[in-house]
C-alpha cells in the first residue's frame, strides 16, 4: 500500500514540493502537446468546431479513473490516502457556470493560460493577469460570498457510493458515456471540416474498446476493501497513523480525561454555532468548520485537539484539511457526539446490555459531569415564563432552570469574585461597561446601540431570558436592569438574594468559564421613553403634580454632606433612601417584600398616576428606585434623570436646595 | 507537409488525454492530491496583494488563511513546473510564437480586454469552486466526486451560453 505525501502529512514539505514541480513539467507538456497552448484551439469546443478539450479531458479523466480504481482494487493505494474535495453542490454548481463564461471569452483556463505565457501568448498573461485580480476580488468579497461558498455542502462522498452503485460498474457506465462523447465530438467535427481532424475511425474504435474493456476488467477484481468517510461509515483507516487508530480517541477516554482536567486537552466542536448552543461536551470549544484552521492556530503547539461534531464525516474532513496544514496534533472522537451520547452519557437503565457496577459507577460520574455543563442557548425557543416579567426571581426557581437553553444569567460581581466560583454557565459582566462618558457627562447608562452590542457580545436574543444575579448590592442589578429596559427587553428577572443568597444555600458552582456564540441584538432607534434629562426635570419643578425622589442617603439631601459641586437637593424633591428599600436576611441583602414597599411608597407619592423622577447621584441607586416603582409596585409615569445630583449641583443656573425635608 | 518554421502538428488528442491521465495517475499516487494550478494562481494572488497591503491582507478572512508563508504550498510548485514543462514542449515543437492570439477580422483590444474579464471571472470562481478545469473539473472527476462532475457539467453550460456573445473575437 502506497502512502502517498498527503497522507503523511508532506505535501506541503520540500519533497512535495519536488514532485509538484516534476508533475507540473509532465502536466505542462501533456497540456502543451495537446495544443492547449492555443486559446484558439480551446474555444473550439464551444463552437463546436474543434473537440480537442472534451476528447483530452475525458481520455484523461477515464485514464486516471481506471488506473485509480486499478490500483485501489489491487491493493496498492487507497481512496482515503487521498485528498478528496467536498462535493458543494450550490457553490460549485455557481462557480461552474461563471468559470465556463470565463473560459469561453478568455479562451483560457489557469493550467493552460501558463502554457500559453510559456508559448509567448501575450493574451495568456492578460488572462493571468485577470485570474490573479480575480481571486483577490473573491477574497476581499468572501466576507458577503461564505454563506454562498458552504452553500449545498455534502461533504466527501463518491458519486458511485452515493448511486449505491459498485465502483467498477460505475467506471464501465462512465467509460462508455465517455466513449459516446468521443463520437459525437468526431461526428461534430467531420460536419464542420468535412473531414476527421486527426482520427481514423479504426483509431477511435480502437481507444475506444480499450477504455471500455479496461474499464469493465475491474468488475473481475475483488472489491477493495475501502471505505470511504462517506455516508457515516466509520473510516477503517482515514491516514496512515489512524490505520492503527492512534488518531482517534475514544469516547471514554475522552470522557475520563475530560473529567481529570488534562490541561492541555482542548475539545474543539466543529458544528455551527446553533447546534452548539443546544448541546456540546463540557469546556469544549466551538470553531465552526470554516474558521477552523485559523480559530486552531493559538493550539498548533502544546495541545492535543480533539475534534468532534455529529457524527464523523465533517471531522475527518476537517482533519484531513487540518493535515494538509501542517497541524499534526489533532485527533478525531470516534464515532462523534452521537457516539459519546451513546458510548458515555446513556444512563445505565436505557443500555442494551447489563453493566457491571464498576463500569455503572464510572458512567454515572460522567453522566454528573457533563450534564452539569449548562447549554448556553442563542436562538433556541423561548423560555415560557409564568411569573411577572420583569421581575424578581427565587434562586430556587433558578437552580431549577440552570440547564435550560435561552436562559442567560448575567454575574454582575468582580470578575475575580466570579472566577473563583460562580453559578454554572453564568456569564461576568463589569456594570461600569455599561456606562461612559455621554456629552460630557461621566457616569451615563450607555446610548442604545452600544448596550446592544454588549448584548451581542452575551450572546443575547431578544427572545433570551436573562437573569441578572447582583452581589451584595440590588441596585447592581437594577443598573443592569436599565440597560434592559433602553433596549426594550423586557425579559428580564432579577435573582432575589442575589449571589450571596445563592452562596448561603450552598447551591451548585462552577469555575468552567461558558463559550458563548456571539448574537446580534438589535439596537431599537429613538429615545428609550423614561430617561429624562435636567431641563426635564427643571420644567417639572412648578408643576405642582411631579414628585422629584431624591434615593441619596439623607445627610446627602440635606447638604451636610457632598461629593459635588454643590451640596443640597432639588427645590421640592422628596428623600427616600434607597437603603430603606433593602432588608438584610444575615448576610443576604434583597429588597423588602412588595407590600411593605407598598406602604411607604403610598405615603410619598399620591397615587399611582403620579409622574415622578427618581434620581441620585450618579444614576446608579436611582435605578433601584426606578426598578420597585415601575417595575415591582407598577406606578405608571416613572422617569429616570440619569444625570443626577454630578450634573445638577455643577450646572449654577439651576436651582439647590438645602436642609431637611 | 510539415514545413520549417511552421508549427509542428499537435499530438492526437486521446493519446494526449491518455498521457495526461498518466500524469494525474502518478500525481495520485505520489501527492495523494490530483493536477491543479488556480490554487497557485490564488497563493500568488495573496502573495502580491501583501506586497500592495501587508496588514489588511493577513488578517482578511479568506487570503489570510494562507500566511504567513503564502507560497509555501505544493500548487505555487507544480504552477511553475507547468511553465518550464510548456516552454520547453513548445520549444521543441516550434510553437513558441509570441503574440495576441484572435481571429483576423478581430482587434487586439477586444481580443485582450476579453482575456482580462474572462480571467476575472475564472480566477474569481476558482476560488468559489474550489479549483478549476484541472483542480477541480478533471482531477475531482477521475476520483469520481458528485460535486467536481457538477462543476464540469456547469463549466460547459456556462460556456455554451455565453459562447455566441464573444464569438467575434475568432472571426476571420
Amino acid at each position: 500500500m502506497i502512502e502517498t505525501l498527503y497522507a503523511s502529512g508532506a505535501l506541503n514539505s520540500p519533497s512535495g514540493f519536488l514532485w509538484a514541480t516534476l508533475l507540473g513539467v509532465l502536466f505542462g507538456l501533456a497540456l502543451e502537446r495537446a495544443g492547449f497552448g492555443s486559446s484558439r484551439r480551446l474555444a473550439g469546443v464551444f463552437y463546436f468546431e474543434d473537440m480537442a478539450v472534451v476528447k483530452v479531458m475525458f481520455s484523461a479523466m477515464l485514464t486516471a479513473m481506471i488506473g485509480l480504481n486499478l490500483a485501489a482494487a489491487l491493493g496498492i493505494l487507497s481512496f482515503e490516502a487521498l485528498y478528496l474535495m467536498p462535493s458543494v453542490y450550490g457553490a460549485y454548481a455557481v462557480a461552474g457556470l461563471v468559470f465556463g463564461a470565463g473560459f469561453v471569452m478568455s479562451g483560457w483556463c489557469p493550467g493552460t493560460g501558463l502554457v500559453g505565457l510559456a508559448s509567448g501568448k501575450l493574451d495568456a498573461l492578460v488572462f493571468l493577469l485577470g485570474a490573479l485580480l480575480g481571486s483577490a476580488l473573491y477574497s476581499e468579497l468572501y466576507p458577503l460570498l461564505a454563506g454562498l461558498a458552504r452553500w449545498g455542502d455534502s461533504g466527501a462522498v463518491l458519486l458511485p457510493d452515493l448511486l449505491g452503485l459498485p465502483r467498477p460498474v460505475f467506471v464501465t457506465v462512465f467509460a462508455v458515456l465517455g466513449v459516446a462523447a468521443f463520437w459525437l465530438s468526431e461526428h461534430l467535427e467531420r460536419r464542420h471540416y468535412g473531414r476527421a481532424l486527426a482520427t481514423g475511425k479504426a483509431f477511435l474504435a480502437a481507444v475506444s474498446a480499450g477504455f471500455v474493456l479496461l474499464a469493465a476488467s475491474l468488475l473481475s477484481l475483488p472489491a477493495p476493501i475501502t471505505a470511504v468517510t462517506a455516508r457515516g461509515a466509520p473510516p477503517e483507516g482515514f491516514l496512515a497513523a489512524i490505520a492503527e487508530a492512534s488518531d482517534h480517541i475514544e469516547p471514554e477516554e475522552l470522557a475520563d480525561r475530560l473529567m481529570a482536567g488534562e490541561p492541555s486537552l482542548l475539545v474543539v466542536d466543529i458544528r455551527p454555532a446553533a447546534e452548539f448552543a443546544e448541546f456540546h461536551l463540557r469546556g469544549a470549544l466551538n470553531i465552526p468548520l470554516e474558521d477552523l484552521e485559523a480559530g486552531l492556530a493559538p493550539y498548533r503547539q502544546g495541545h492535543l485537539v480533539v475534534l468532534c461534531s455529529g457524527g464523523m464525516t465533517h471531522a475527518a474532513q476537517a482533519r484531513d484539511h487540518l493535515a494538509r496544514q501542517g497541524f499534526e496534533n489533532v485527533y478525531l472522537l470516534t464515532d462523534g457526539l452521537d457516539g459519546f451520547i451513546r458510548r458515555c452519557l446513556t444512563p445505565v437503565s436505557l443500555r442494551p446490555a447489563p453493566v457491571g457496577p464498576r463500569e455503572a459507577a464510572r458512567i454515572n460520574a460522567w453522566r454528573a459531569f457533563f450534564s452539569a455543563s449548562p447549554a448556553q442557548a442563542a436562538g433556541s425557543p423561548p423560555l415560557p415564563y409564568d411569573g411577572p416579567l420583569p421581575g424578581l426571581v427565587s434562586t430556587a426557581w433558578l437552580a431549577e432552570h440552570l440547564t435550560t437553553p435561552a436562559l442567560r444569567i448575567i454575574d454582575l460581581r468582580a470578575q475575580p469574585d466570579y472566577n473563583y466560583g460562580h453559578i454554572p454557565g453564568s456569564v461576568c459582566l463589569s456594570l461600569e461597561s455599561l456606562r461612559g462618558s455621554v456629552g460630557g457627562l461621566s457616569s451615563m447608562l450607555l446610548p442604545a446601540d452600544l448596550l446592544a452590542r454588549h448584548f451581542s457580545l452575551l450572546g443575547i436574543t431578544p427572545e433570551t431570558l436573562v437573569v441578572l444575579v447582583p452581589g451584595e448590592k440590588p441596585h447592581d442589578a437594577t443598573l443592569a436592569a436599565m440597560a434592559c429596559e433602553r433596549l426594550g427587553h423586557r425579559r428580564y428577572l432579577i435573582l432575589d438574594g442575589g449571589f450571596t443568597a445563592w452562596e448561603v444555600e450552598e447551591r451548585p458552582m462552577d469555575t468552567l468559564l461558558p463559550s458563548i456564540p456571539e448574537t446580534r441584538y438589535p439596537a431599537p432607534a429613538g429615545p428609550d421613553g423614561f430617561t429624562v434629562d435636567a431641563s426635564g426635570v427643571l420644567a417639572t419643578l412648578h408643576d405642582g403634580r411631579t414628585v422629584i425622589l431624591d434615593v441619596r442617603p439623607a445627610e446627602y439631601f440635606s447638604g451636610q454632606k457632598t461629593d459635588e459641586a454643590r451640596a443640597g437637593h432639588i427645590p421640592g424633591a422628596v428623600n427616600r433612601p434607597l437603603t430603606e428599600d433593602v432588608q438584610k436576611d444575615g448576610e443576604v441583602s434583597r429588597l423588602k417584600p412588595v407590600p411593605e414597599l407598598e406602604a411607604a411608597y403610598a405615603a410619598i407619592i399620591p397615587d399611582k398616576d403620579t409622574p415622578v423622577i427618581v434620581h441620585c447621584r450618579t444614576g446608579h441607586q436611582a435605578s433601584q428606585g426606578w426598578f420597585v416603582l415601575k417595575r415591582l409596585l407598577g406606578y405608571r409615569n416613572v422617569k429616570y434623570y440619569d444625570g443626577s445630583w454630578s450634573e445638577w449641583a455643577s450646572r449654577p443656573e439651576l436651582p439647590v436646595e438645602t436642609g431637611e425635608k | 507537409m510539415h514545413t520549417p518554421n511552421a508549427p509542428k502538428p499537435v499530438m492526437n488528442p486521446y493519446l494526449a488525454g491518455i498521457l495526461l491521465g498518466l500524469v494525474l495517475l502518478l500525481s495520485f499516487l505520489t501527492l495523494g492530491a490530483g493536477l491543479g494550478a488556480s490554487g497557485g494562481v490564488a497563493r500568488l494572488a495573496a502573495w502580491l496583494e501583501a506586497l500592495a497591503w501587508p496588514e489588511h491582507v493577513r488578517e482578511s478572512a479568506y487570503f489570510g488563511a494562507y500566511f504567513p508563508a503564502p507560497l509555501s504550498y505544493y500548487l505555487v510548485f507544480m504552477c511553475a513546473g507547468i511553465l518550464v514543462g510548456g516552454f520547453f514542449s513548445a520549444l521543441a515543437a516550434e510553437r513558441v510564437r509570441p503574440g495576441v492570439e484572435r481571429g483576423a477580422a478581430a482587434g487586439v483590444a477586444l481580443r485582450l480586454g476579453l482575456a482580462l474579464a474572462g480571467g476575472l471571472l475564472v480566477g474569481f470562481s476558482s476560488r468559489l469552486g474550489q479549483g478549476c478545469t484541472s483542480g477541480q473539473a478533471l482531477s475531482g472527476g477521475a476520483l469520481m466526486l458528485p460535486g467536481s462532475l457538477l462543476f464540469c457539467l456547469c463549466l460547459f453550460a456556462g460556456g455554451y451560453l455565453v459562447a455566441p456573445l464573444v464569438r467575434r473575437q475568432w472571426h476571420d
